[in-house]
């Protein structure tokens, strides 16, 4: 399933949560709205946690995390990684690292079995990373952009990436990746994927913004109802014709 | 949104409205106040300013109803053939020029008079030239009278025009009148189109919006068509052939199978052929309409054959529909969207337009690069309900049990209580009143005892036991009755004019202590003293008789009346004869005076009531204060003086 939401009338939701297949974190808003939407959709399955990260709310761009843990940066606080810690489950673990590029989640996107790194991470950062997440690293660029968790958004059923990435780069990925990886836009045509949705196995979170296209685009490749990732070559293909151009 | 909004176009004021308009903002925004004893180049400049400021102010107003109204040329071809049909495009192009020239003459009236402002020696006649402008600039706007109505009218029809975007997926249905094109679009969209059961109820475009495939399409309701030559369709018709010619859109032509629009099967298969060329290069289907009535199949033979060449047309498909049982009417809908749809990506396929999204229409798949498995994670709660709600939806609703028991089926309220056993739920449930069980005060033999005592009365009544004894009346009983109805009667009457007749509903003054009559006096005691046997016979100056008289004021001498002694008429001299007076006046006879006065004399009484007064002469004042007196522009003068 898919849902639209907005956090205190903002449509990157990605930038606000984060959202792996054994806990969810979201930010801590003015109010409860945003977080109940999670909590009434997930909390009888995960762990559904506040948090920040260095007194920010911005937690989805700053930290980075799949089923086997979490890896947040330098400048989080004791107190936080304390309260990180006490809530999430206890097979998770939760990691602080030294990286100069802080924003984790804007340079690393991953799933339970890949990662996807920003070129100029630190080589101790990449070995942190495979040993805490469980995960195969590899350093990439998408549609010439370095900033790979941006960019992409990933779950272990399907990936979707930035509208301008070309087609022997989206094979390439889709090799890279072993999943079904399409290119698009959320939130109206926003590039930003990542910043616009967060999505696990078997559930999506997507900007208030997001077209019906868009959202069908998204349920198909990530395989969130019925529709298999084909569909959006062969019977959407003319709407999606139609609707961009 | 779509590109052509013309709802934001200002009024056009009419002519006069125009000028007062403009020649009042002149004097609302320049300064008013200028002598003759100014030096000449101030009085010059304050009169040139305000010819300059007008003619600004005609010339931006004008400008702006002149980039406002949508230019023909601009526009997209099928808004400016139909503003051609409802409009005319020589009349409209004509007004806008006309208004243009205008502009040029105020322009140049404006220049002229400055010109000659500058040589205005004298404050007379440098506002005789400010005057002479205004005025030609006036003239000439008026002669713009007809051009402004003209463009006021083509600006509100503008405005209620459907905002139709010509280049987006649109759907346009068309056929003769009264096939059911309006009942076909209300029923895919949410426009609410009038549908009447006589032909041309539909007079102009309309526009509703559907949806089909994740996207949005336009569909356009025409008004009918007739079967003749182009230059004998009417304006109604003729908007029609604009959005067919126009717009490259999917054609639904509506036929009408059971021929109840008054057109017989082989006209609206000739009309089909003659328009053709409008569906040239565009999807088109033939929809086959009310077949509520008659089938395709039901057709005559002879029937069927006119439709033979149009089946066998593998282009067009021929549908079937009637929009009174909703039959094929959704079939029509997407087989509509799905061609306009083909259509549409086929003629983008071949623009350079779809190459910047190719990669977008593209799923890559992965080639395996290694033997691990990478299954997804899913926990088992979520799958289990995924399971649940998909179990739910297949449990057995109340309306299901409704459609099962039809007209027997009861609502049952009392099967889903919780926490009451099955046996117990339909138990009766005793009902309490103020602490009282009611069934304790019931009498179970109530009703055979009501029927008892019901016999009872019964055979009283046969027996005679309530006849009422008649009472016989002599003649001078009935004359009293008669008298007495007939009393009150009047009575009733006397009461009901009393209460009709009231003059006034204010409350009067009451009066509770009447003036005193005069009871004292001279005579008084002289009849009732001589009554009484005392002799009053020389009492003429008795002390008694004299009485206190008021004192005259000892003023000055009285002037004589100035009189002619020599005129043996003087004492009537000094008020003319023919005059008449006051209360005289205007009246025409002693009954309009008698009349007159009695009106004077009830105002006067009412006043004297209300107000408590004494009488006419009692001075009253209303409004101390009048507003007309004592309001108004003093300036530096006093405040009772103006």
């Amino acid at each position: 399933m898919a849902f639209r939401v907005q956090f205190e009338n903002n449509n990157e939701i990605g930038v606000f949560s984060k959202l792996t297949n054994s806990y969810c974190l979201v930010g801590i808003g003015g109010s409860e709205n945003f977080y109940s939407v999670f909590q009434g959709e997930l909390a009888e399955t995960i762990p559904v946690i506040h948090a920040s990260l260095a007194g920010c709310r911005i937690i989805g761009r700053m930290s980075v995390g799949n089923k086997h843990g979490l890896l947040v940066p330098s400048s989080t606080f004791d107190t936080e990684l304390q309260h990180l810690r006490n809530s999430l489950p206890d097979k998770v673990k939760l990691q602080r690292i030294e990286e100069r590029l802080s924003a984790l989640g804007n340079v690393i996107a991953c799933n339970d079995y890949v990662a996807l790194v920003h070129p100029d991470i630190d080589r101790e950062t990449e070995e942190i990373i495979a040993d805490t997440l469980q995960v195969e690293v590899f350093r990439q660029t998408i549609a010439n952009n370095v900033l790979v968790g941006s960019y992409s958004v990933l779950s272990n059923r399907g990936a979707l990436v930035h509208p301008n990435t070309s087609l022997s780069d989206q094979q390439e990925l889709s090799t890279l990746l072993q999943l079904p990886l399409a290119a698009g836009t959320v939130n109206r045509g926003s590039t930003a994927v990542a910043a616009g949705m967060v999505v696990n196995d078997w559930c999506a979170f997507t900007g208030m913004d997001t077209t019906s296209t868009e959202l069908t685009v998204i349920e198909s490749i990530f395989r969130l109802n019925d529709a298999n990732p084909s569909a959006i070559a062969s019977t959407m293909r003319a709407t999606l014709i139609e609707s961009m151009t | 949104m779509s590109l052509y909004n013309f709802k934001k176009i200002a009024v056009v004021p009419t002519a006069k409205d125009f000028i007062d308009i403009m020649l009042s903002r002149t004097q609302r925004r320049t300064p008013t106040v200028i002598h003759k004893h100014y030096k000449i180049s101030r009085i010059r400049s304050f009169y040139m300013r305000k010819v300059k400021y007008s003619q600004q102010n005609f010339f931006d107003r004008l400008s702006q109803i002149l980039t406002e109204f949508p230019k023909l040329d601009d526009v997209h071809p099928f808004y400016a053939d139909l503003m051609n049909v409802l409009y005319d495009k020589d009349h409209y192009k004509l007004a806008l020029g006309q208004l243009n020239t205008a502009k040029q003459l105020i322009v140049n009236v404006s220049r002229d008079y400055l010109r000659l402002l500058k040589y205005g020696d004298s404050l007379y006649r440098c506002k005789q030239l400010k005057r002479a402008a205004l005025g030609r600039m006036a003239t000439i706007m008026k002669r713009q009278g007809a051009n402004l109505t003209y463009l006021e009218q083509v600006r509100q029809h503008l405005a209620r025009l459907p905002s139709i975007d010509p280049y987006t997926r649109t759907i346009i249905i068309c056929g003769f009148p009264n096939v059911g094109k309006s009942s076909f679009i209300n029923k895919i969209t949410r426009a609410d189109v009038e549908v009447q059961p006589y032909a041309f109820t539909t007079k102009s475009l309309y526009v509703g919006h559907t949806d089909y495939k994740y996207l949005r399409w336009q569909v356009i309701d025409t008004p009918g068509i007739l079967d003749h030559s182009l230059e004998e369709r009417n304006v109604i018709e003729m908007q029609a052939v604009t959005a067919l010619a126009h717009l490259r859109a999917c054609v639904l032509y509506v036929l009408d199978l059971s021929e109840q629009c008054g057109h017989l099967l082989d006209e609206q298969v000739k009309l089909f052929e003659s328009i053709k060329p409008l569906f040239a290069n565009k999807p088109l289907i033939v929809v086959a309409n009310k077949t509520d009535i008659v089938k395709l199949e039901e057709l005559t033979p002879e029937r069927r054959a006119l439709l033979k060449e149009l089946e066998e047309d593998p282009e067009i498909p021929l549908l079937e529909m009637s929009t009174v049982t909703d039959y094929g009417v959704m079939e029509v809908k997407s087989q509509a969207c799905e061609k306009l749809l083909s259509y549409r990506v086929n003629q983008k396929m071949r623009t350079k337009k779809v190459d910047g999204i190719l990669n977008r229409l593209h799923v890559a798949l992965p080639e395996a690069r290694d033997d691990k498995i990478r299954p997804p994670c899913i926990p088992e709660s979520v799958l289990l309900k995924k399971q649940q709600t998909a179990e739910k939806r297949k449990r057995k609703l109340e309306r299901d049990i409704e459609l099962e028991e039809g007209d027997d089926y009861m609502l049952d309220l009392k099967k889903h209580y919780v926490e009451i056993p099955e046996d117990e739920r339909y138990d009766i449930v005793p009902e309490i009143w103020e602490g009282h069980n009611i069934a304790d005060y019931i009498d179970p033999e109530i009703f055979d005892k009501l029927e008892e005592l019901e016999k009872e009365e019964e055979l009283r009544d046969a027996s005679g036991m309530y006849v009422a004894p008649k009472i016989e009346l002599d003649e001078t009983l009935k004359e009293i009755k008669a008298l007495a109805i007939k009393i009150r009667e009047k009575k009733f009457i006397l009461k009901d004019e009393a209460r009709i007749n009231k003059q006034s509903t204010k409350p009067k003054l009451p009066r509770t202590a009447a003036a005193k009559g005069r009871n004292r006096s001279v005579t008084r005691l002289r009849t009732q003293m001589s009554e009484l046997g005392v002799d009053m016979s020389d009492t003429a100056g008795a002390h008694f008789t004299r009485t206190k008289s008021r004192g005259r004021s000892a003023g000055p001498v009285a002037k004589r009346m100035k009189m002619d002694a020599t005129d043996p008429r003087s004492a009537s001299k000094n008020r003319s004869v023919s005059r008449t007076p006051r209360n005289e006046l205007g009246v025409r006879d002693a009954v309009m005076q008698r009349k007159a006065h009695k009106l004077a004399h009830l105002a006067i009484s009412k006043k004297v009531k209300k107000y408590g007064l004494k009488g006419e002469a009692d001075r009253f004042i209303g409004n101390k204060m009048p507003k007309h007196l004592f309001t108004g522009k003093r300036g530096i003068g006093k405040t009772d003086r103006r």
